[in-house]
């Protein structure tokens, strides 16, 4: 905008009018404090890069100094091939394939289901149902309880374990009721005057009304179940159930390093393995962040 | 979340009897019961557990009865108070932190110009939160390595800070450092979204009414932006506050044996006395350690729930 041309304002009558002087100046794209902003932005998405891109480069490069550099001096694939011919890194991976789709769907599932009972105003107990679950959120029995519990049932060292108990989450089938909450009233009731039974209303009219959030909610416990530690740092001492968090923390901790293949040496093969904990996410990411955005905001903005 | 139910102000036709209303309902208490079963097994059972807290029992045998032994063990225990002291401090100096510099980010990227840069700002500094903390834990650690691999060595070496590479995750000061550095890395950028939520909710006509009264960028971002943040600054820090005993993955693997006495927090204390410790662990005790933790917890729970009532006219729970 040139600098003496006047800013005109339409009225919600439609009359023009010039601004007032102390605004019409020109809304200048670059100010010094955009180039500031701009500056501090770059910087920090940089502080937020260059860890990752470093563990990436150090990946790829097959020479043992790395110091400072921030591209592959002897670029080299070797890395990766000695994860990916290596059975003990396979399995590992198989096991945090397996629990996070399973966990996924079985959280989705208790999730859905449980909301969807508390939604239901005037049914007897709803308000008893609705604070047995909230209890859980400001009491627990601790760490060894919970441990001498899952070991009376056999769950320790067995795969159901972590696939089950990060299932039931209270926090996601509060935002899960939240946005059950949202869905016209009348739509159930016709349903039901139609005759359809709970169950019926429930997969034909509310989870299909609900795909946003059950992308969201559903994000969230895959990556809950993908990044599990805790878990199976609890209750799996059998190295043939460990996912590749576990694995990755037991290669970074100890010399418990697959065999390299090629030239790849114990610091590139580290680095490999944290890239490919994270490298299916990094290729999603672009395209799921919204609805992780989304997710939070069912919950949060609430207000 | 309110559990009060909807209200009518029609006059209600008499209420059937309970029986009557339960069976209209009988679909949905059958779905009900795989939620029940489930809270039951993982939230429930182990509340029953904390008996044991009374109890000296070292897993083979039978469970002796020690009445509030483990409680006075526990208070004269040196490890018991750092690790109690260092959960309130790393969460409450993590918390702090991560909410001042999210404000500061989100304010900022407000009054970003460039749509396309803002939004690919967001998906950036939103990105480290989706990487487990063994991941975060691993980058850092290869980052932080006193080898010649160190990314942060190096530099500080050639740039002549220091002679020879520092093992910072191995010394008690530096790791406290690291761990709020490298939680504010992974979080700060996923805290900014609650606040950009706030910010475009602020209605542009203020804004407007602002300029003609002749306020500056400086004057609008201190009187407009700021105050209608400050719900949510509290918001925010309440919600946290509650949680803060909950401390436990972030710390545990970023430790190792070197720090680890001084780093603990009650979680990882309770884990390395019980999983940690030999044949020796009584399981008593760390139930007790345990039930400790929960029992402050709980209150926390309670004094943020009625801070919230207070503040915002609902609760947290």
């Amino acid at each position: 905008m040139a600098k003496n041309e006047e800013l005109e304002y339409v009225t919600p009558a439609g009359v023009k009018v010039s601004a007032p002087p102390h605004i019409n100046k020109p809304k200048s794209q670059f100010t010094v404090f955009n180039g500031i902003n701009g500056f501090i932005f770059v910087l920090v998405c940089l502080i937020i890069l260059v860890p990752i891109w470093k563990v990436l480069i150090d990946s790829l490069d097959l020479t043992t100094g790395y110091g400072l550099k921030l591209i592959p001096t002897k670029f080299g694939l070797d890395g990766y091939a000695s994860i990916f011919t290596n059975p003990s890194l396979l399995r590992p991976l198989w096991v945090s394939v397996y629990t996070t789709v399973a966990g996924t769907f079985l959280g989705l599932l208790l999730s859905t289901m449980g909301a969807y009972v508390l939604i239901q105003w005037d049914m007897p107990f709803r308000t008893t149902f609705a604070n047995i679950l909230l209890l859980t959120m400001i009491f627990s029995g601790g760490m060894i309880p919970s441990y001498l519990v899952m070991r009376g049932l056999g769950l320790t060292d067995n795969p159901l374990g972590p696939i089950l108990l990060p299932a039931i989450n209270v926090y996601n089938l509060v935002l899960m009721r939240n946005f059950f909450e949202g869905i016209p009233k009348s739509l159930f009731e016709s349903a039901d005057l139609d005759g359809c039974s709970p169950m019926g209303t429930f997969w034909r009219i509310a989870l299909p009304l609900s795909k946003a959030a059950l992308a969201s909610i559903g994000l969230m416990f895959a990556v809950a179940y993908w990044n599990d530690y805790t878990n199976f740092k609890l209750y799996i001492t059998n190295r043939n159930l460990y996912n590749f968090q576990m694995k990755l923390r037991d290669m970074m901790q100890s010399s418990d390093l697959p065999e390299s293949v090629g030239s790849a040496t114990e610091n590139t093969i580290r680095n490999a393995c944290v890239i490919t904990a994270i490298l299916p996410f990094m290729v999603l990411y672009p395209f799921l962040q919204k609805y992780f955005v989304k997710g939070i905001n069912i919950g949060a903005v609430k207000e | 979340m309110s559990t009060v139910t909807a209200t009518k102000t029609v006059p209600q036709p008499k209420k059937k009897p309970l029986r009557q209303r339960m069976a209209k309902y009988w679909g949905f208490y059958l779905m009900f019961i795989p939620v029940l079963a489930f809270v039951a097994v993982f939230h429930y059972a182990p509340m029953f557990g904390i008996r044991y807290a009374f109890y000296s029992w070292k897993i083979v045998g039978d469970p002796v009865w020690v009445g509030l032994a483990n409680f006075e063990k526990l208070f004269r225990q040196s490890q018991f108070s750092v690790a109690f002291w260092n959960t309130i401090v790393f969460s409450v100096v993590k918390l702090l932190l991560n909410t001042g510099f999210a404000v500061i980010i989100s304010l900022l990227l407000n009054e970003m110009v460039s749509l396309r840069f803002k939004k690919l700002s967001q998906t950036i500094i939103y990105l480290p939160h989706f990487m487990s903390w063994v991941v975060t834990a691993s980058v850092f650690s290869l980052l932080l390595s006193p080898s010649e691999s160190g990314l942060v060595n190096q530099l500080l070496i050639k740039l002549g800070v220091i002679d020879e590479g520092i093992y910072y995750l191995a010394d008690k000061g530096w790791w406290r450092t690291w761990y709020y550095i490298i939680n504010v890395w992974r979080e700060t950028g996923w805290q900014t979204i609650i606040f950009m939520a706030t910010l475009t909710g602020i209605d542009p006509g203020i804004y407007e009414a602002a300029s003609i009264d002749g306020a500056g960028r400086w004057k609008k971002m201190r009187y407009v932006t700021l105050p209608a943040l400050a719900n949510t600054i509290i918001t925010v820090l309440i919600l946290n506050l509650a949680k803060i005993m909950n401390l436990f993955e972030s710390v545990f693997v970023l430790q190792n044996s070197s720090v680890q006495r001084a780093t603990n927090v009650l979680q990882t204390y309770v884990y390395y006395q019980t999983f940690n410790s030999g044949a020796s662990a009584d399981y008593g005790y760390t139930t007790a350690v345990g039930l400790f933790r929960s029992l402050v917890g709980l209150a926390l729970m309670l004094i943020c729930n009625f801070a919230s009532k207070k503040v915002r006219g609902r609760g947290i729970v």
